[in-house]
């Protein structure tokens, strides 16, 4: 009652209280004395980020599935929620029933982005937990973390008790039914931590140690507990399509950003773009079949009464069965009055005839990802796409009617020149050129977008050994290319630079850079994500003062016999092809698309790859 | 035949923070999920045929709003409220549904007075309660700041004239008032001005997130009644 009453006086002082009271439909509240073990899902950004995160419906339903198991959420407060709470001495509780977290028994953040982890140790501060692993009791909740960035998970090593790497809608359930028999059986943290270590994709990181070398690089993993294993394996589930997956999603209750029914068609990818870590952790290819997705999409459309449908994957039309798919789809939605949305489509003729039936998508443009300005970078970076491809599709979609285009570009990225810069403006005055033949010499309403993001090297990519851009290197760039891009009809975004350093730290971070981590919360950092709340200055500060340094941790080039601080965590694929794609990219070689002709990344030794998938 | 509705629900508890456009949304999807057909407006951009009689401030719970749709195809109004109470989150009960005359204008253009429940956490004696009720409203003007829609300056307005009735009793340790407002697009007068005047007036120095608001009913004009 009193925590009730409390609550009641700071919601009623905050912008959008909604955020903070849980109660949704579709929500599920167990009684706490009825389950074994609850588990809160912490998720590092504000609500209405964090329900637009199908990973979190899909977990949320995997574990309440489970009689014993309670699943609730908690999301990370604005900064005037936080002031309150601080103020009245709030802790943080979970929204289905109230509870403090520092009640629960397992606590797990999903890992999305470097950029939240501020945020994760702000979250721990406000549910009044320590945020050192070493300085938690038994009294205190578990505190795990899975998700892209526990690849890497060094840099947050020294604050949790566990990470869980790769597919978790079988993992976690598992740990959790685990932790309640551990606990029923008076069993400590420790000893649960020991038999939890021995399911494939559990880390515990306190069961090594690093030592390192007089350079700052890394000398040997020592193995502290006999239970851990050598290397941590990914869990792999060999097939999706019985996968627990919510038909019954929560609908928020303030408006999400992504507010709609989705549907994952297919885990992984085939394409092997050497810059993207979700291409290479994510294999082998799974795709759920054709009936399984329909009736996934239907089954959330009547439970959820969402007017949005949109299919999740990493490439859409690389379904094998696309076409059919596609068109069983549009014509479920067409009788349930339904929009369709294909994100990351593959622009060309079929891909056409749908979007042309689909009216929406004319309102919010055709986007392009040639990722690099010439034949010779997207050739060193693997990204099979040609300028004439582009141009082909661009002169359809003009004649189609579409008034927007967007491209986004990557620079920084390895073997980059001027003239590879060159190349992004020359595609984009090109487009423009072309356009005048549709829409007259003046172009018309006609708009066209580069989007320019600056390149961070990622864990487990045949590109983790490369140095980062400096922030000056950057800046240099975006000077040049905003000069090149004054055209009319053009608009230009990039990134801030300092951001992209901030996240290539830990991207590739060693545990020493927790420090760096601690002294940027210490300095008020918090939501780094968002632009408004970022603040280069205490970022540099906490770099300064932790001695940690992005010259070594983000610009260095690494040697390749180094030992990199997730070498002990595999992914899946092989090292050696990590590295003879490497040298591939310098040798401006591509490799072909994996789907019709095995490319021996290693991962079909660990699990079935249906490489061309099952239609294929 | 219109296909014309009318529902009554309660907002409490922590659905109180739920705004009125979250609730629209709300509604909505609730309409589709139970496959209830909404009609849609003519032109450009259709859009369903549904709104509240008055919107509700964020942070207010009521016992007694009313949603207004039309429907496509006919239903029975009571099937409707079957079929959507269910679908409800937490703090929102349905009351009843009612089919309404086409030719009537909508709820929110009939929107007249509204009565709401005030709950001030002070503990003063009854007597004084009646003194200071009684000189609230014998004052010859009752003067609150108002912020202007045009230029956004707060502006001085005297409110005793949409003060319809104002009563004040001792509830537990709490001050209760309850008060009829004039409400809708012709005069329309805030809680939010009563308590801030009432405050002042009676030198209560209780923050405004310490104070409750409840709707208890609506009412409208032409005789209408639900």
């Amino acid at each position: 009652m009193e925590l009730q009453n409390k609550l009641d006086r700071i919601l009623k002082q905050v912008e959008k209280p909604g955020r903070y009271i849980g109660g949704e439909i579709n929500s599920i509240v167990k009684e706490p004395k009825d389950v074994k073990t609850r588990f809160a899902f912490a998720f590092p950004d504000l609500y209405e980020i964090g329900m637009s995160y199908l990973g979190m419906q899909i977990l949320y339903n995997a574990v309440n599935k489970e009689t014993d198991l309670s699943c609730e959420r908690v999301f990370a407060p604005a900064s005037d929620m936080e002031e309150l709470m601080k103020k009245e001495d709030m802790p943080l509780y979970t929204l289905e029933t109230k509870t403090p977290v520092k009640d629960m028994d397992f606590v797990g953040f999903t890992l999305q982005y470097e950029m939240s982890y501020t945020t994760i140790l702000n979250m721990l501060s406000l549910a009044q937990i320590p945020l050192w692993a070493k300085d938690r009791g038994e009294e205190h909740p578990i505190i795990a973390a899975g998700g892209p960035c526990a690849f890497n998970p060094e840099p947050l090593a020294d604050f949790f008790d566990m990470f869980l790497i790769g597919d978790g809608e079988d993992l976690l359930p598992e740990v959790l039914k685990l932790h309640a028999e551990c606990k029923a059986a008076g069993i400590t943290k420790d000893g649960f931590l020991e038999k939890a270590c021995k399911l494939q994709g559990v880390y515990v990181p306190k069961f090594y140690e690093v030592k390192y070398n007089d350079d700052l690089t890394i000398n040997e993993l020592c193995k502290l507990n006999e239970e851990a294993p050598d290397f941590v394996q990914r869990n792999i589930m060999p097939d999706i399509e019985e996968a627990p997956f919510p038909i019954n999603a929560i609908i928020p209750m303030v408006e999400a950003v992504h507010d709609r029914a989705v549907v994952e068609t297919f885990r992984g990818c085939t394409r092997g773009c050497r810059f993207c870590q979700a291409g290479m952790i994510y294999r082998p290819v799974r795709e759920r079949s054709k009936d399984r997705i329909i009736e996934l999409a239907k089954g959330q459309i009547e439970a959820t009464g969402n007017d949005e449908l949109s299919l999740l994957s990493l490439s859409t039309s690389d379904y094998s069965d696309f076409e059919n798919m596609t068109l069983d789809l549009m014509d479920y939605c067409k009788t349930s009055n339904v929009s369709l949305s294909l994100p990351s489509l593959r622009v060309d003729k079929f891909a056409f005839e749908v979007l042309s039936k689909i009216q929406e998508y004319k309102k919010s443009g055709l986007t392009y990802a040639p990722e690099a300005g010439t034949q010779r970078l997207r050739d060193v970076i693997n990204k099979g796409v040609t300028e004439n491809d582009i141009y082909t599709s661009v002169e359809q979609a003009l004649s189609l009617g579409w008034q927007h285009i967007k491209l986004y570009f990557m620079i920084g990225l390895p073997t980059e020149t001027n003239e590879d810069l060159d190349g992004i403006a020359d595609i984009a005055k090109n487009i423009i050129e072309i356009n005048k033949k549709y829409n007259g010499p003046r172009g018309g309403r006609f708009r066209l977008t580069v989007s320019v993001s600056n390149f961070v090297p990622k864990a487990d990519t045949p590109f983790q050994w490369e140095g980062q851009n400096t922030p000056e290197e950057f800046r240099e760039k975006h000077i040049y290319l905003e000069q090149k891009l004054r055209i009319k009809g053009v608009t230009f975004n990039y990134h801030d630079d300092f951001t992209s350093v901030c996240e290539a730290v830990f991207a590739r971070g060693d545990r020493k850079t927790s420090k760096a981590l601690w002294e940027a919360y210490n300095l008020g950092c918090r939501l780094d994500g968002w632009s408004e709340h970022f603040h280069p200055d205490r970022w540099q500060k906490a770099f300064e003062i932790s001695g940690i340094s992005p010259e070594f941790y983000a610009y260095r080039q690494r040697k390749t016999e180094e030992i990199l601080p997730w070498d002990h965590i595999s992914c899946g694929v092989d090292k050696g092809f990590l590295l003879s794609e490497k040298e591939k990219a310098y040798g401006e070689t591509i490799t072909p698309d994996c789907r019709h002709n095995c490319n021996g990344c290693g991962i079909n030794e660990l699990v079935e790859c249906k490489w061309e998938g099952i239609y294929g | 035949m219109a296909n014309r509705y009318v529902l009554e629900f309660s907002k409490t508890g922590y659905a109180k923070y739920t705004s009125h456009l979250d609730l629209i949304r709300l509604f909505k999807r609730a309409f589709r999920k139970s496959q209830i057909s909404l009609k849609y407006s003519q032109g450009f951009n259709p859009h369903p045929k549904i709104g509240f009689a008055q919107p509700l401030s964020l942070g207010y719970s009521s016992s007694c709003e009313l949603l207004e749709f039309e429907t496509d195809k006919t239903y029975e109004a009571e099937n409707i409220f079957n079929t959507l109470l269910p679908q409800m989150p937490q703090g929102i009960v349905l009351k009843w549904c009612k089919t309404i005359d086409s030719n009537i204008k909508s709820l929110a253009a009939a929107a007249d007075n509204a009565e709401y429940m005030v709950t001030i956490p002070l503990d003063i004696t009854v007597d004084e309660l009646y003194n200071l009720a009684k000189g609230y409203m014998e004052q010859e003007q009752i003067l609150a700041m108002k912020r202007q829609k045009k230029d956004k300056k707060m502006v001085s307005i005297d409110i005793k004239r949409m003060i319809r009735s104002f009563n004040a009793s001792k509830v537990d340790q709490n001050i209760c008032l309850t008060m009829l407002l004039d409400c809708g697009s012709m005069s329309n007068c805030s809680p939010e001005l009563v308590i801030a005047s009432f405050c002042q007036y009676g030198n209560i120095e209780i923050p405004r997130y310490m104070i409750d608001v409840e709707r208890t009913a609506l009412g409208f004009s032409n005789n209408l009644q639900f």
